[in-house]
């Protein structure tokens, strides 16, 4: 779509002052959770999809279209949150209500284990068919898309002489200058470790240990590995690397030949919830267009088919996608975490 | 400082003077009964209990009532986890090598030397102590990485060469790190033992033609060893008990250690009774060297260290000193001034990675900890404010159970005294397993909520308060109560007219003391800290995963600043060493 920037800023703002005459906009079911939402006065947001600034700016907004409904943003990785998440359950402690995690594993296994409320949030109508009840009773939706690609730093590594493929991270000029995350925290990294294990098995990974990759927890580190020169290739979150390049840091973003690795993430109310009219609020806020806006404000890919990303960042439907199935993420993850330990020894 | 092992050694055995049992009551039934009770009972809640749900749980089905070895089996069945265990004892050594090669020289030259700087090499000590290992570690992570490290940038800008020596990622940089942070302790021990020595001997051979450093060698040091080694194992446990340390450097350098192999544990599914088998082994290992460095420390048959001091002469090392004043100037080099620039330049920082330019300045990162991330603002306030309970809490509490125990004013008192050091033997991480296995769950629920982190801490922290009092106890002169009480007065008025008024100081700086160590505390808090009651150490741990560090800092420095006024203050009122003074 021809959009140029000033009128791309213009629908921003746009949507970010959208709040003020919001209240008149309301739908009655919208009202209605809102005033009961009020009464409740918070919710806790267990959240791995953004970095904590874009979460914490979630949060803001939430309470800037809703007044008197706070946020309490706890933004980790997604198997960190999972256990937090655990622990709260091991101790009957409803601490989280709204739980988003980026392991599709996890909400399966609390579906599963009938922890999780079944919602519907009207927002869904809303965005791409694609992305459309991933939970056919409604117990967990798509709430954030991005991929993971090969990132480079632009200085160190020209794009003509970055890697073009998965397989071409594993060159030996690569020795020493990649940046991965970790399985066993990010989700992130866990679906894109059963990808490249679907694509080339195990030996990828041994033969990547044996480059003696940078190893941090959230894939998020890999966009500050390269930024600061520490590395110059790495797997990491297309969308942020978008975002860091905008800020004038030397990261570039490279579509691999067999894919880049699509990152649908899902949200869920905690059953047990005690902010259950704040809970659901949030969740209609997830898929609303002041959402929307954020993600593109950020660089991200929108779910919502009306909303446009910014010019230069491509949009999940423009690129060659690759993804593993749900069964075999729910089945892989926990199995890669275990070999990822055997062989990278952490 | 953290000296309480040492103390625990001389404090369990001292037995009071015996006029000190005419103040025991002479009545049937006295109301300090009650005292006693409570306070038992609160050891009880606070030590006894989550210890023995440790050691239950070990030995308990995973999620179930049946008892088991086979917790032990999936504890110790694979090759990695053992290797973790490993793994941790030589980092625990080295890393202990590296802070005594450091502090010993350090407390020599500023006890014994006319080095140059002594007081300011002191100063730099008391710095180190104060700055948290994870903000170090960050700030190390800034400095050493192995190529946007600035010193490797710096290397490179000189040499030419394509890249810097440094790797904080690897095995000597975790050693480095953790050492240069565990340092404090053993200057404290092996200063006060050095200050002790008369220098008599030093001067007899001397007469002999021994040269400063023979006589150094074959008599001081040696004087001093036993308290050297002592401090040494002390740093050992402290060291193998680290959690965020290794969890900030030994990730990325692909090295395991028991701390970050225990974390594995509560993942989904959590295991905390695999984890309570697992800690077994780090319980075994503190008791065994508490043990030893009590054989230690009580075979001291050396007259003279008569503690009386005599004529202290003082070294003169002639061109010597600049050396090691030189070395002074080194450790306080990569102890504070480093990290502290470092981490100050990327709290004020765009992005640390631009270097250090007008260009690259902001004060975003404190306007955004400050406004808008409410989570900074909601941990900054728990982390004070829980420390400041902790210590007010610990402080009362030791100050109750070491008067009871000084005094001896009630029956078993050496029980109690017992109990209030235990927590000793359990590392910190472990504790934090203690305490979720205890009251995380039925019948307590506390888990997420401040009370379980606030007793978390008062449990780890009560040994320090409760020697530290102990001592300022000690030196008072019971005869000044007996006389309250011939005149009619009531162990009410003198603890309020006496004691409490002679203690005055000595409660401030335990008071301080606890505070700063609460400040700092991660090991504990990490598994216990809901997502409202986290503190700055836990948040530090979640938003490095991100590698956000400009925040970090900035943090970071507004944490310093905090510990750092609280300490200044105290050093106003209580005199320059009270934070690193062993009696």
């Amino acid at each position: 779509m021809g959009m140029d920037r000033r009128t791309f800023i213009a629908a921003g703002l746009a949507a970010t002052l959208a709040p003020r005459g919001a209240a008149a906009q309301m739908s009655d079911h919208e009202k209605s959770i809102y005033e009961a939402a009020k009464k409740e006065g918070e919710l806790t947001w267990y959240i791995a999809h953004y970095t904590s600034e874009t979460a914490e700016r979630f949060g803001r907004t939430f309470t800037e279209k809703y007044p008197g409904v706070k946020v309490n943003v706890v933004r980790t990785t997604a198997q960190v949150a999972f256990q937090r998440l655990s622990q709260d359950i091991q101790s009957n402690v409803p601490n989280c209500d709204v739980f988003a995690t980026t392991d599709i594993g996890h909400c399966v296994s609390l579906k599963q284990r009938g922890l999780l409320m079944s919602y519907r949030p009207q927002g869904v109508d809303q965005i791409s068919p694609i992305f459309r009840d991933v939970d056919k009773d409604g117990q967990f939706h798509t709430t954030s898309a991005t991929f993971v690609s090969i990132l480079h730093n632009t200085n160190k590594v020209k794009a003509e002489d970055a890697p073009k493929t998965w397989k071409g991270l594993l060159d030996p000029k690569w020795i020493n200058q990649v940046s991965v995350g970790h399985p066993g925290f990010s989700g992130f990294v866990g679906i894109w470790t059963v990808q490249m294990k679907k694509l080339y098995g195990w030996s990828y990974f041994e033969t990547l240990a044996k480059h003696k990759p940078q190893i941090g927890r959230s894939i998020i580190d890999t966009v500050t590995m390269l930024t600061s020169g520490e590395r110059i290739v790495a797997a990491g979150p297309g969308g942020l690397a978008y975002l860091q390049a905008s800020r004038g840091n030397p990261v570039g973003v490279i579509i691999p030949e067999e894919g880049a690795v699509l990152m649908s993430s899902p949200t869920s109310i905690m059953k047990n919830t005690r902010r259950p009219n704040a809970a659901k609020l949030f969740a209609e806020f997830l898929h609303s267009r002041e959402a929307g806006a954020i993600v593109v404000d950020e660089y991200g890919s929108p779910l919502r088919d009306d909303i446009e990303p910014r010019p230069g960042v491509l949009k999940v439907n423009q690129m060659k996608l690759i993804q593993p199935s749900v069964d075999e993420i729910v089945k892989g993850i926990p199995e890669c975490i275990e070999q990822w330990r055997d062989t990278f020894g952490i | 400082m953290v000296d309480i092992r040492a103390d625990s050694a001389a404090a369990i055995p001292s037995s009071p003077p015996a006029r000190n049992r005419d103040l025991r009551p002479k009545r049937t039934f006295d109301p300090m009964i009650i005292l006693w009770i409570v306070l038992a009972l609160l050891l009880l809640f606070l030590i006894v209990n989550p210890l023995l749900r440790l050691i239950v749980d070990s030995f308990r089905q995973v999620n179930g009532s049946e008892l088991t070895f086979a917790n032990y089996i999936s504890a110790f069945s694979r090759a990695r986890h053992i290797q973790a265990v490993i793994n941790t004892l030589w980092m625990a050594s080295f890393a202990s090598l590296i802070a005594a090669s450091m502090a010993v020289p350090l407390a020599w030259a500023v006890s014994r030397t006319d080095m140059p700087g002594r007081d300011l090499a002191h100063a730099s000590v008391i710095a180190a102590f104060i700055i948290p290992t994870f903000l170090g570690a960050i700030g190390w992570m800034l400095l050493a990485g192995p190529n946007a490290g600035w010193l490797n940038k710096i290397w490179v800008g000189i040499f030419g060469t394509a890249t810097g020596p440094f790797n904080l990622f690897s095995f000597w940089g975790l050693c480095f790190v953790v050492g240069i942070y565990a340092f404090p302790l053993i200057y404290v021990f092996t200063r006060s033992a050095l200050d002790l020595i008369s220098t008599e001997m030093e001067e007899a051979a001397a007469v002999h033609g021994a040269g400063t450093l023979r006589t150094m060698m074959k008599v001081t040091l040696p004087l001093a060893l036993p308290a050297i080694l002592g401090a040494f194992i002390l740093v050992f446990l402290e060291t193998m008990a680290l959690y965020g340390t290794p969890a900030l450097i030994a990730i990325p350098a692909r090295y395991n250690v028991a701390t970050t192999q225990l974390a594995t544990f509560f993942e989904h599914p959590i295991r905390v009774e695999v984890a309570a088998a697992f800690s077994m082994p780090l319980i075994g290992v503190t008791i065994l060297l508490l043990w030893v460095q009590r054989l230690l420390l009580s075979n001291r048959s050396y007259v003279s260290v008569s503690g009386k001091g005599g004529d202290r002469r003082i070294i003169r090392l002639g061109p010597w000193k600049w050396m090691l004043a030189g070395y002074a100037l080194f450790i306080s080099l990569v102890t504070v001034l480093l990290p502290l620039i470092v981490l100050l330049h990327c709290a004020f920082a765009k992005a640390w990675g631009r270097g250090a330019s007008l260009s690259n300045f902001t004060l975003d990162n404190f306007y955004h900890i400050f406004f808008e991330q409410m989570t900074v603002r909601q941990s900054m306030w728990n982390t004070f404010s829980y420390a400041a309970v902790t210590a007010t809490f610990c402080c009362a509490f030791g100050f109750g159970v070491a008067y009871i125990v000084q005094r001896r004013l009630l029956p078993f008192t050496s029980v109690l005294a017992f109990l209030a050091l235990s927590p000793v033997i359990i590392p910190g991480i472990v504790l934090a397993i203690c305490f979720y296995a205890a009251y995380a769950g039925a019948p307590f629920y506390l888990y997420g909520t401040s009370a379980i982190i606030i007793i978390a801490f008062i449990t780890r922290f009560m040994p320090i308060a409760f020697v530290t009092v102990g001592t300022g106890i000690r030196s008072i002169n019971p005869e000044l109560e007996e006389a309250v009480r011939i005149l009619g007065g009531n162990r009410l008025m003198v603890l309020r007219r006496v004691v409490g008024p002679l203690l005055k100081k000595t409660l401030l700086g335990a008071w301080i003391l606890t505070f700063v160590l609460a400040t700092r505390e991660l090991s504990t808090a990490v598994f216990l800290s809901g997502p409202e009651t986290r503190v700055i150490s836990v948040l530090t741990l979640d938003l490095s995963e991100q590698g956000r560090y400009e925040i970090l800092a900035a943090m970071g420095v507004v944490l310093l600043f905090v510990t750092t006024a609280v300490v200044l203050a105290g050093m106003r009122v209580l005199g320059r060493d009270f934070m690193l003074r062993r009696t």
